[in-house]
């Protein structure tokens, strides 16, 4: 039976199927972000445990930085066919404002995304961020 | 009124600021990939519906692009007190599978990441794409 597709690339190779599995371990490890004075992110702990992908966020505070926590991430390929990890996406949802992490890697940079909805009625405009980080 | 809760410091809404809708304009239009060998997304065409951001999504396809019809998108801005629209998401369920589109304006470029996930146990895994996209 022929797979079904909604644009070119997400057609079959013809390979054996990987299990749709994605290895997250190229992207592990602390990413730091390029911008010291980011109001942003400021770090991210990319890990795996027990067979589960997590990210771990860190985000800028005064006088401390504001823990995120552990979310769980979806790891991509980079096509339909790879099962080497180089993007990812989570959510963090804290009640008052909900975040969603898109980020890629490329050429040892995570380029990450954020799309922050807020939830609380406060009149704050939902907001994109794009920032870079380093390992 | 208690203070606002953030999440980072860019949360901060540093002065009373009036709701105002979000200003859809800069996104809307039919854009191209400037690829004309793309094999992910074809083009889309962005409308402002009473304020709500529509986003009607064709896929590369032969013969013809395959219509991944219309989704509701939702609009972002540059920062907590700011109104035009700088970016959006959309999401497709197509059973098989399903597509997040990340999208956000450089310029008069528009990015659209594709974040796809099989659902289908097809064995095909989960991937992230990019085009970039004018109005021509």
């Amino acid at each position: 039976m022929e797979a079904q597709s909604v644009r070119l690339e997400d057609r079959p190779a013809g390979e054996a199927p990987g299990g749709g599995q994605v290895d997250p371990s190229p992207m592990l490890g602390t990413w730091h972000n390029t911008d010291k004075n980011t109001g942003g992110i400021v770090r991210m702990q990319l890990a795996e445990r027990s067979g589960t992908f997590l990210v771990h966020a860190w985000a800028a505070g005064a006088p401390d930085l504001h823990d995120w926590g552990e979310a769980a991430a979806m790891a991509h390929a980079a096509n339909a066919h790879s099962h080497e990890g180089m993007a990812f996406s989570a959510v963090y949802d804290f009640g008052f404002v909900e975040t969603i992490l898109a980020a890629y890697t490329k050429s040892g940079i995570l380029v990450l995304d954020t799309f922050n909805t807020f939830k609380d009625g406060s009149g704050r405009s939902n907001y994109f961020t794009r920032e870079f980080f380093h390992r | 009124m208690p203070p606002l809760q953030i999440s980072r410091t860019r949360d901060r809404l540093e002065s009373p600021h009036a709701l105002h809708p979000v200003d859809l304009a800069p996104l809307v239009g039919t854009w191209v990939n400037f690829d004309t060998a793309a094999t992910g997304v074809h083009h889309l065409e962005i409308g402002d519906r009473d304020g709500e951001l529509t986003v009607h999504t064709w896929g590369s396809g032969m013969p013809d692009p395959h219509d991944w019809g219309e989704a509701v998108g939702e609009p972002f801005t540059d920062g907590v007190a700011l109104d035009a629209a700088v970016a959006f998401r959309a999401n497709y369920d197509f059973g098989f599978a399903r597509v997040m589109l990340a999208c956000y304006l450089n310029k008069r470029l528009l990015v659209v990441d594709a974040y796809t996930v099989f659902q289908d146990g097809s064995g095909r895994s989960p991937y992230f794409r990019r085009d970039h996209f004018y109005i021509p």
